[in-house]
């Protein structure tokens, strides 16, 4: 199991690193983590032309948890953001799903960028990402832009990323008085999601003011279901509620299939997962 | 380290540490792929892409053009320099006995064809993309129901309806139907055990050198039978044996799938003898899933029958095992053994099975860890707990009382186990008790949940050589050892047996430490080395080593322990019954300043001078130990599980083993291997699989399709032994090394069952994966919401 023959860069810089994007748009891949990226090589599933690679660049690996948004950038790794405490406070979901990115030994070498861009359907933080509201920051040569996740996820592991940009850094925007929780289904530890769902909730008293579901392993990118969230919101998480929006979940989504589950069972696990999440952060009986 | 590392006499029972650990922890090990000889090439083996075909073109010209390209084997050449590879476990009649190394049609994906070789691993794979291949394509057949059909392709001109072998067992047929029909009650299931990968760390390895000189041929490899290895390779490539080296260094793992030498590994070495110039073949991991031999693939239609106060009065199963491509070295051996221990613990008044051994287009089937027991248990001990629920009797219960009792023992089964020793019930007894304590309340979280058993007799040791005749297994049953104490005062323990993880290095060595009264430390065990090592038939398969090895051993360095005492006699002018060996040094018992070194002894014995008439020079001994008989190991495994009614996650909340392998060396190595096997068992029973597509392309390319246990899904357990001593092993030991693996489908399932009632007549297949346990629950209406 070895890549084909490429041809490998470590620039210094991100404008170093986009010049060489520039020249070489598709036939390059970036190389941040390696944790998606080098087995798909070494099983010749992707075969660039070019590697870039990103580990030596400065400047891509903050982390910043302040004014109502955690950003991270491109390069930080996920165990950082797992254990930086600004991060646990500002949004302790972020944290609470990374741990069920793989495993530690992995989680020091993932990072949130080539996480985010690998845009895997079953992968956590495209949920959270989802789930939040968030956006995905982008750098070419000619510019930057930032793109909200339903514009940047487009499809099983695509994105609105074009050839000569790159990820620079992801924002998770935090919400007054919202609380999330994550959870998911997996074949074992640490694999990725059958079904994955982060939840979040505002409320006033009994009186949910606002919701917000996400899924992934559900469909060809991560899935917000807001009829479920506009079902929720204005009431409270009763019997009832959950009822309907179990079904809701069910209405929205339509999963394919795979080896270790069939797109029924994907289905029944994200309502049930939904309303397990919903249970929990809601906190009373329902 | 303990009192016991130093204090000699007593290091068999001790949890003495492994002696190689060292090595293997601090990363220098010296497996296979850390084998750098000069001028190495590297092999890439070119393998069918379809399930079934034949070649009809292949060109490599363009591989051959492509940068660090040296060489191709093309099947054609390697078919005109090779011989058949003979299956080594005949069952009679069956309808095929070997295999080619390179077929003129394939019937596998991943099934060699030739080998291309580069002065890179990365340009061997690159050229081998430039190979061409093209195929006439053939009907396949993957299902091994299907494979029996009338309009199924047939695979082996040998093998009519793709059935290699069809075995009764047991009693005549007639008298178990009869048997059966008086029974107050049959519980009917049909039981269907999926496909699984052995897995081991390291995948299968070759570096082969040929030295034309002399004409020698140097395999290593990571196997787990040098000898055999050898044997094949050179009846294969028709060289001498003594031309033929085959040395196992460090070897990750075994499990069973490197219990014999493969085409490829074959192939390998023909490159290697053609280029003439050292080859290396790692097999990586996709590769595997292909090319090494899978197991457990078996549907068992079974039934037990009993009367209404309990007594079990009848077994039967009938078999259809899917042998994949062609029968492997072991053949139907799994279904023969799923069916000779089908009878467990238990009494029968009759008792039989058929084996159907069936041809698919996959890859072949051969040993893995448990071998047919593990299928044998989970058929047998499902039956007994539906027989339960039939009776309404508590399973525990309805087990003791159709126990076979100590007393009865030695027992003969009705498949001709003579099982030997031990109290079976004893350890149900236990288990039933362990797995109750510590279970904490169980939390009101909607889960249901329940416990289950599982008590099984473990066949160990093969074995004598006259039963390995008889069942037609062409493999001595015996072992080798020479022990031997050097002039300076160390001993060697030359074994014939090829650990690869189970810590025989130092089993080994304790049995002789012991003997000799030399601490563990002066007490070195080489192996695997067919030059050296003395010759093995069967190697380290069949939880064998230990006793049948050991056993070895033990006759060795209790005679060269004798010598010693003569020759120490001889020397201190003391009656050698006065003498003891303590650290390394001889001395009249209760007198230690009479003493003579045992360095000393040794100086005397190599030089040979002034020996006692009569008396050989040298401190050697060897032993060739045909054991006696089987050694019968026994355990009862039991589970608490909790069950997710909404998801159909099994959680195992407790799991306790009661395990019984007569005299234990090293209750450290036990223990770990029960808790490896077990945690082989659990991804038997809940997460593995491999999956082939109805054309016979495999489903599972990685260890993300592949789901092993992790320490996520394999909990704490208890373990707890007895120990009844072997009677026909000299040291008393049985095997062990598979036991763990046995029983956790069975257990667990039971304990599913036992939570779920409602859904126990469907609990008939593994792994019980969540999507599946959920399709229990909503079939049976049970299922809830969240």
């Amino acid at each position: 199991m070895k890549p084909p023959p490429f041809r490998y860069h470590d620039p210094r810089t991100v404008e170093e690193a986009l010049g060489l994007l520039a020249e070489h748009g598709d036939e390059a891949r970036l190389l941040a983590g390696g944790q998606s990226l080098v087995p798909l090589l070494n099983l010749r599933r992707v075969r660039p032309r070019v590697l870039i690679d990103l580990n030596r660049v400065e400047g891509l690996d903050g982390v910043d948890a302040g004014a109502g948004v955690v950003r991270t950038g491109a390069l930080a790794r996920a165990v950082g953001v797992e254990r930086a405490p600004a991060v646990a406070s500002a949004l302790p979901v972020l944290p609470e799903a990374l741990l069920h990115v793989a495993y530690p030994q992995v989680r020091t070498r993932t990072t949130i960028g080539g996480n985010v861009a690998h845009a895997d359907p079953a992968a956590e933080l495209p949920a959270v990402l989802a789930a939040v509201g968030g956006d995905v920051r982008l750098r070419s040569a000619g510019g930057q832009r930032t793109l909200g996740w339903s514009a940047f996820f487009s499809g099983r592991h695509r994105t609105a990323c074009r050839p000569d940009e790159m990820v620079v850094a992801v924002d998770f925007p935090v919400a007054e008085g919202f609380a999330y929780t994550f959870s998911e289904l997996t074949p074992k530890l640490g694999s990725f999601a059958i079904v994955g769902a982060c939840v979040g909730l505002s409320r006033s008293g009994d009186e949910v003011t606002g919701a917000r579901i996400a899924l992934c392993g559900v469909a060809d990118t991560p899935v917000r279901l807001q009829a479920a969230e506009q079902r929720l919101t204005g009431g409270a998480v009763d019997a009832a509620a959950l009822e309907d929006v179990r079904a809701l979940v069910a209405g929205a989504i339509d999963p394919p299939g795979d080896l270790h589950a069939p797109g029924g069972y994907r289905s029944h696990v994200a309502g049930v997962l939904v309303v397990r999440g919903l249970r929990r952060l809601w906190g009373a009986p329902a | 380290m303990s009192d016991a590392m130093s204090r000699p006499g007593t290091l068999v029972g001790q949890r003495v540490l492994r002696v190689n650990d060292g090595k293997l922890l601090t990363g220098a090990g010296t497996f296979v792929d850390d084998l750098h000889l000069p001028g190495t090439l590297h092999a890439v083996v070119l393998r069918s892409p379809i399930a079934h075909g034949r070649l009809v073109a292949f060109d490599a010209a363009e591989a051959l053009t492509m940068p660090g390209v040296v060489d191709v084997l093309a099947p054609e050449e390697a078919r005109d320099a090779t011989r058949p590879l003979r299956c080594v476990w005949l069952m009679p009649g069956q309808g095929q006995v070997d295999y080619p190394v390179v077929p003129r049609v394939v019937r596998h994906v991943g099934q060699a064809l030739g080998v291309l070789l580069a002065t890179s691993v990365a340009a061997a794979e690159d050229g081998a993309e430039r190979v061409r291949m093209e195929f006439e394509e053939l009907p396949c057949v993957v299902d091994v129901e299907a494979a029996l059909g009338d309009a199924a392709p047939q695979l082996d001109p040998g093998c009519p309806g793709n059935v290699a072998v069809d075995l009764p067992r047991g009693d005549p047929p007639d008298a178990v139907e009869a048997a059966i029909a008086r029974a107050d009650h049959v519980v009917a299931m049909r039981f269907a055990i999926q496909r699984l990968a052995g897995s081991p760390l390291e995948a299968r390895g070759v570096v082969a050198s040929w030295s034309p000189a002399t004409g020698e041929l140097t395999m290593w490899s990571s196997t787990q039978v040098p000898h055999h290895a050898r044997d094949h390779l050179a009846g294969a490539l028709g060289l001498a044996l003594d031309r033929v080296r085959v040395v196992a260094p460090d070897v990750g793992g075994g499990f069973g799938p490197k219990d014999h030498l493969y085409a490829d590994e074959v192939l390998v070495c023909l490159a290697a003898m053609r280029a003439r110039v050292p080859v290396k073949w790692i097999e990586d991991r996709r590769e595997a899933f292909t090319a090494t031999v899978h197991g457990r693939e078996q549907i068992h239609e079974a039934r037990l029958a009993f009367d209404d106060d309990g007594r079990f009065v009848a077994l039967h199963s009938d078999v259809l095992a899917d042998l994949g491509a062609h029968p492997s070295n072991v053949g139907a051996g799994p279904a023969f053994v799923a069916t000779g221990m089908l009878e467990g613990p238990y009494r029968f008044d009759s008792s039989g099975g058929r084996v159907r051994g069936v041809l698919t287009n996959k890859t072949p089937a051969g040993a893995y860890r448990g071998f047919g027991m593990q299928q044998a248990a989970w058929v047998r001990e499902r039956l007994v707990d539906e027989a339960a629920r039939t009776l309404g009797a508590d399973p525990a219960e309805l087990r003791r009382r159709n126990m076979i009792r100590a007393d009865e023992l030695p027992y003969t089964t009705h498949t001709h186990q003579n099982y030997d020793s031990g109290d079976y019930a004893a350890a149900l007894e236990r288990a039933t008790e362990l797995v109750g304590e510590g279970l904490p309340a169980a939390p009101d979280d909607g889960r249901r949940r329940g416990v289950g058993l599982c008590s099984y007799v473990e066949f160990t040791g093969l074995g004598p050589s006259a039963v390995q005749e008889i069942v037609g297994f062409a493999l001595g049953g015996y072992e080798t050892a020479v022990v031997r104490v050097e002039p300076d005062g160390r001993a060697t323990v030359l074994t014939g047996v090829s650990p690869h993880g189970q810590g025989l290095e130092t089993s080994l060595a304790q049995l002789a430490a012991d003997a000799l009264g030399l601490p563990i430390t002066d007490v070195r065990v080489v192996h695997g080395d067919t030059a050296t090592a003395p010759y093995s038939a069967a190697g380290t398969i069949a939880s064998r080593s230990m006793t049948v090895g050991g056993g070895a051993v033990v006759r060795a360095a209790g005679r060269l322990r004798v010598k010693i005492l003569d020759l120490a006699g001889h020397l201190l002018e003391a009656a050698p019954g006065d003498l003891e060996i303590i650290q390394g040094v001889v001395q009249v018992r209760g007198s230690p300043t009479a003493a003579v070194p045992l360095r000393t002894v040794a100086e005397k014995a190599w030089l040979a001078w002034g020996l006692p008439p009569g008396m050989a020079p040298g401190l050697e001994e060897k032993d060739l130990h045909d054991p006696q008989d089987i050694s019968y190991s026994y355990a009862t495994h039991a589970a608490a599980v909790a069950v997710d009614l909404a998801t159909g996650r099994i959680e195992i909340e407790r799991y306790v083993v009661v395990h019984d392998c007569g005299v234990i060396v090293n209750p450290m190595i036990v223990d770990g291997q029960t808790h490896g096997g077990v945690a082989q068992g659990i991804g038997n029973a809940l997460l593995e699989t491999l999956v082939y597509d109805d054309v016979g392309q495999p489903r599972i390319a990685t260890f993300h399709d592949y789901v092993l246990p992790g320490t996520g899904e394999v909990p704490d357990m208890v373990v707890e032994h007895t120990q009844t001593p072997s009677p026909f092993i000299p040291g008393g030991m049985k095997g062990m090394g598979e036991g763990g693996t046995i029983a956790p489908a069975a257990a667990i399932g039971n304990a599913l069952a036992n939570a779920v009632p409602e859904i126990a007549h469907l609990v008939t297949e593994t792994p019980m994966t969540p999507a599946r346990v959920w399709g229990w629950l909503d079939a049976a209406g049970v299922a809830t919401d969240w």
